[in-house]
């Protein structure tokens, strides 16, 4: 049960959100067939890796905002979490 | 009941003297069975401890070969005691206090304990070596229902009673600064040091009693303030612990497993659950004597030293009468000295070390007792218990000299030849571990921040080392969370040259050699053979070697086997201990009862605000997700006839709703439906569908445009939550849109009127024009219905003229009544999900989830028209154009059985013959909905069919229950194709 400081409401067990998934960049132009590669990677195939991850998290049972946590998969570190817009 | 004066008096004869260090209240007597027999206790005694004074050793068979077995260490981790208490199985019997009245019984006996016939599987052990579970029982097939009936009679302990009342189960979130597992000295010295630097300190114990070891070892101890005995000491450091406003502490709580960021789970009194996140932690909880493994060491009465000791200073039980001791440390010779202050006659202690400590073999010797340094014992004799051993004179090489072969009579052997540190909940916490060859113990090494180790745990076995590596760890653990400035350099040094100046207590001596039935697990009876045998079967990984010897995988998970097993593969790998590696410990350390774990039985439940109409009128519930609903009010066929001739109400407030607001809503929803929405004038509705981004179909509803920039979006039940997750995600990733959205799916309740009457009873209650060229089919309106303000829309998932009323929640069953009421002229029917599912069935509307799954995009689904591919950018697009360019596969289309009498189940197949396919029999498609239509008089549905097979007209095979029917595809919808009804 790790810890997990939701940027709006502060540290909170992870029971109170839900995961969203890698963070995964869309690509640019998916409806191109050159794409068609590019188009399966970013639908169905996940990085899955070992290391510091980039991930969604949604605090479902708080503020209902959606924010990026950067975790290690391994040691369960988690080095930051952030709102999306603040990472633009 | 009443005590058999034997026993009775057994039991007295067994008991020592009263003690203040014994936890039992001879005040209090109490009675309880054992295989049927009555037998006396006291308050405080144990099981095993009870059964013990009254001259019973023998509480189970062993799982395998069915070997009598007892207690030998009288701790949780204690593998043969496993009991049957009243209603429960598989508990431990050395631990399990004795309540009045109490019903024990052993397990894995047939027909009794005595004369257990399944003893004679130890007759074919040849035929049952390692791993024959992988390699028997496998041939004839034919055979395998029969195999199963004698395995489940064979295998297994304890048994389930599925009809015993619910017991009560909580669970209790707790906080610390710093939590300490373990209340002996270590944990007691480590909470106060922690506590007094300000840090608020959970202190769990395992036993009823704090002291650990303190309370059962050697009476005497030397300190500064001169010689106390250790009770007294425990006694001591307990009050101030118990006293101390900055400790909780919690007995009869261990801890069972560390998670990430300090998350502890405990469980207290076996019925309450503990979710303990604490910021720092201690972990004091200590070791396991580990035991010698000879021939037949697993006899009921071959005890370990500490077990001795627990039955004579905090049980006041005398252990026997004639003791053979074997040791190979000082503790092992002090359990000799306090066994013959206890009256046990001693006939003789061996010492494996050719010169052990002589202070302690004088003192021996000065009270007479015989001490052969040198010696060993290679094997215990006795059926039922232990009756004997055979001593030996080790060689030079440390073999036993079979020559100096010697039998010797006794009723107990107590074994003290090392320790194993209790390590599995450092593992856990992520703690390096280390095997120290010296000391022939796996410890502790490198420890995370905020996890420390103190006490025997980490290899410290001297008192006055326990405390002060206790409080140093404390004090630690407090400064890493703002309390304190941590340990002194001196008390670090000090307890430092403590640890370095400890005698070698553990022999790296696993096993004598010799016999057949040495074994290092006693509840899989796995023996060193066994493991010899894996080994060279290939199975040479520790890792491997326990999967396929099961050695540690049974009731104890390994705690007083693994330091064996690890040394004899190293042994017979020719590897070093350190080499070879430990396997993963894994929570649940300690076993945790399943109660424990489901807690209270707890469901939440979502109703309408109707809930309590519909279940005054007859109407029978259903669940769909976590609202329940009417599924029918006693004839759903009859709910569908009078609603297409009259009128009917349903109540829809489960339905996902939505509220948006802003300039953007239009560019919002054309993004994110199929279809568009730009064009959308106020007062009017439209159907769409959602998609995710591989183009499957996720949700679909009904969106109406209320003003010019308020939007209301409707959703199915079980989509609500994820829709609004969804939209919200998309909102805050990047959709750079000007939109508010709130979740209205809870704050607002809903009913359907529908018939060819609803007009005409809607209409006095609202000065809406209900009128058709005011009010036409998918429009919507806001307005006063009974007052009450409401949101309409004319839909028709029934097919019938209909109103869809949305108002805020409170007013739900107000208007609810007022609708009814209004309705009773027009012999109004309340109708439930299942008349809904009817109708909409006959209008051939598709409900997602239902007609489709994970893998229905909207093209294959006959949505075509609803995907509007010249739009620039909507989710999902990218892979439709694809699927389209594609080509679809398969389509969803309706059908009709030729025998009306004949209704598919969903999810049959539909199949044609192919001699390729078992049974002949190739699956072309399947059913996903199907009814028997009222209205019509036949037998429809939905059902998927291959795209070149699903012209209108095409006859197909349905397998219903095994049997082949004949239907037919037909046009949509099947009732009311024009739509007349609808739009009247």
């Amino acid at each position: 049960m790790i810890l997990l400081t939701c940027p709006n409401c502060g540290e909170r067990n992870v029971a109170e959100f839900r995961f969203g998934g890698e963070c995964k960049k869309r690509p640019a132009n998916p409806e191109e067939s050159a794409s068609d590669a590019a188009w399966v990677d970013y639908l169905y195939l996940k990085e899955n890796k070992l290391g510091m991850q980039q991930e969604w998290w949604y605090h479902r049972a708080g503020c209902g905002r959606w924010f990026i946590a950067e975790r290690h998969t391994n040691t369960q570190v988690v080095e930051k979490t952030y709102f999306w817009e603040s990472s633009q | 009941m009443s005590i058999k004066t034997k026993d009775y008096a057994t039991h007295v004869a067994g008991r020592l003297p009263q003690h203040p260090s014994h936890q039992i209240d001879r005040s209090k007597l109490i009675e309880f069975k054992f295989n049927g027999r009555t037998y006396p206790a006291y308050a405080g005694d144990t099981i095993a401890s009870a059964l013990w004074a009254a001259g019973v050793k023998m509480l189970g068979r062993s799982f395998k070969y069915h070997r009598p077995r007892g207690a030998f260490a009288f701790t949780s981790g204690d593998s043969n005691t496993l009991v049957r208490v009243n209603d429960e199985p598989n508990v431990r019997a050395s631990v399990k206090r004795v309540e009045p009245e109490m019903i024990v019984t052993s397990q894995n006996t047939w027909p009794d304990l005595d004369a257990d016939i399944m003893s004679l599987t130890s007759l074919g052990s040849r035929l049952m070596p390692v791993g024959f579970y992988y390699k028997t029982f496998i041939r004839p097939k034919a055979l395998w229902p029969t195999y199963e009936k004698v395995l489940r009679q064979a295998a297994g302990l304890g048994y389930v009673t599925p009809d015993i009342p619910n017991t009560y189960f909580d669970k209790k979130y707790e906080f610390a600064d710093v939590l300490v597992i373990g209340g002996g000295p270590a944990g007691m010295s480590a909470a106060l040091s922690a506590a007094e630097a300000g840090a608020s300190v959970l202190l769990l114990e395992e036993n009823p009693y704090l002291g650990g070891h303190l309370a059962y070892e050697h009476p005497v101890v030397e300190t500064d303030n001169g010689p106390i005995a250790t009770y007294e000491l425990a006694d001591q450091l307990a009050r101030r612990v118990e006293a101390h406003s900055k400790i909780q502490v919690e007995l009869d709580t261990y801890a069972f497993g560390i998670y990430d960021h300090l998350w502890v789970g405990a469980v207290r009194d076996d019925t309450r659950l503990l979710k303990i996140r604490t910021k720092s932690m201690v972990v004091a909880n200590g070791v396991f004597e580990r035991p010698l493994i000879f021939e037949n060491s697993d006899l009921p009465g071959v005890v370990l030293g500490s077990a001795a000791q627990r039955l004579m200073h905090l049980y006041g039980v005398k252990p026997g009468q004639r003791a053979v001791v074997l040791s190979a440390n000082d503790d092992g010779l002090q359990v000799a000295l306090d066994l013959h202050a206890a009256g046990v006659k001693l006939a003789v202690v061996t010492d494996l070390r050719s010169e052990p400590d002589s202070t302690l073999v004088d003192q021996l010797q000065a009270v007479g007792v015989k001490v052969q340094s040198g010696h060993t014992v290679t094997e215990a004799r006795g059926s039922k218990a232990v009756s004997g051993a055979i001593i030996a004179r080790l060689a030079e090489d440390g073999l036993p000299v079979s020559e100096s072969l010697e039998f010797v009579r006794c009723d107990l052997l107590v074994t003290s030849t090392g320790w194993i540190p209790a390590t599995g909940l450092l593992y856990q916490a992520k703690a390096k571990l280390a095997y120290d060859e010296y000391r022939a113990e796996t410890r502790p090494v490198e420890l995370p921040p905020r996890v420390h180790a103190a006490g025997r745990v980490a290899g410290t076995h001297s008192i006055q080392a326990e405390l002060l590596e206790g409080e140093m760890a404390g004090l630690n653990a407090a400064a890493e969370v703002g309390f304190g400035g941590g340990a002194p350099e001196a008390l670090s040094q000090q307890v430092s040259s403590l640890k370095a100046a400890e005698p070698v207590r553990t022999s790296p001596l696993i096993a004598i050699p010799g016999g057949k039935h040495r074994f290092i697990s006693f509840d899989e009876d796995v023996s060193i053979k066994d493991l010899n045998d894996a080994v060279a079967e290939g199975y040479r990984s520790m890792e491997l070697l326990k999967r396929y010897s099961t050695l540690s995988m049974g009731p104890s998970q390994g705690k007083y086997e693994s330091a064996a097993t690890m040394a004899l593969c190293a042994e017979a790998n020719g590897q070093t201990i350190a080499e070879t590696g430990t396997t993963t410990s894994r929570p649940p350390y300690n076993p945790v009862p399943l109660g424990v774990l489901a807690g209270r039985v707890m469901e939440p439940v979502k109703y309408t605000p109707m809930h309590h109409w519909h279940l005054e009128n007859g109407a029978v519930m259903m669940n769909a997700g976590l609202w329940k609903r009417p599924e029918h009010y006693g004839d759903p066929a009859k709910e569908v006839l009078t609603t297409r001739n009259g009128l009917g109400l349903i109540d829809v407030s489960t339905l996902g709703k939505l509220q948006l607001r802003g300039q953007d809503v239009p560019a919002l929803l054309d993004r994110l439906y199929t279809n568009k929405w730009a064009n959308l004038s106020v007062g009017r509705a439209r159907y769409g569908v959602i998609c995710n981004e591989e183009g499957i179909v996720s949700n679909d509803g009904v969106a109406a445009r209320l003003a010019e920039d308020t939007w209301y979006v409707t959703g199915t039940t079980g989509g609500a939550v994820a829709l609004y997750e969804e939209i919200e995600w998309y909102l805050q990733s990047g959709w750079n849109y000007q939109v508010h959205l709130v979740n209205m799916t809870d704050s607002y309740a809903a009913m359907n009127l529908t018939g060819p009457r609803a007009r005409a009873a809607l209409q006095p209650l609202t000065d809406i024009d209900l009128s058709n060229e005011a009010f036409p089919y998918m429009g919507a309106r806001q307005g006063k219905i009974a007052g009450v303000p409401a949101i309409v829309l004319r839909i028709g998932f029934t097919g019938e003229l209909g109103y869809e009323i949305h108002v805020p929640a409170g007013y739900g069953l107000y208007l609810w009544e007022t609708l009814v009421d209004a309705g009773r002229k027009f012999n109004i029917t309340p109708f439930g999900v299942e008349a809904q599912r009817i109708m909409r069935l006959e209008k051939g509307h598709f409900i997602v989830g239902q007609d489709t799954d994970g893998l229905t995009d909207p093209l294959m689904a006959n949505l075509a028209w609803v995907v509007k591919m010249d739009k620039p950018e909507f989710v999902g697009k990218p892979s439709l154009v694809r699927i389209q360019q594609q080509g679809v596969t398969q389509k969803l289309v309706g059908y009709r059985m030729i025998d009306p009498s004949v209704i598919p189940e969903e999810a049959n197949q539909i199949v044609r013959p192919n001699p390729d396919w078992p049974i002949g029999l190739e699956i072309i498609g399947r059913v996903t909905s199907a009814r028997y239509s009222p209205t019509l008089q036949q037998s429809i549905g939905l059902c998927w069919l291959p795209a070149d097979q699903s012209e209108l007209g095409t006859n197909f095979t349905v397998r219903v229950r095994e049997e082949l029917y004949p239907g037919q595809v037909v046009s949509l919808p099947f009732y009311d194709p024009q739509g007349e009804k609808l739009r009247s």
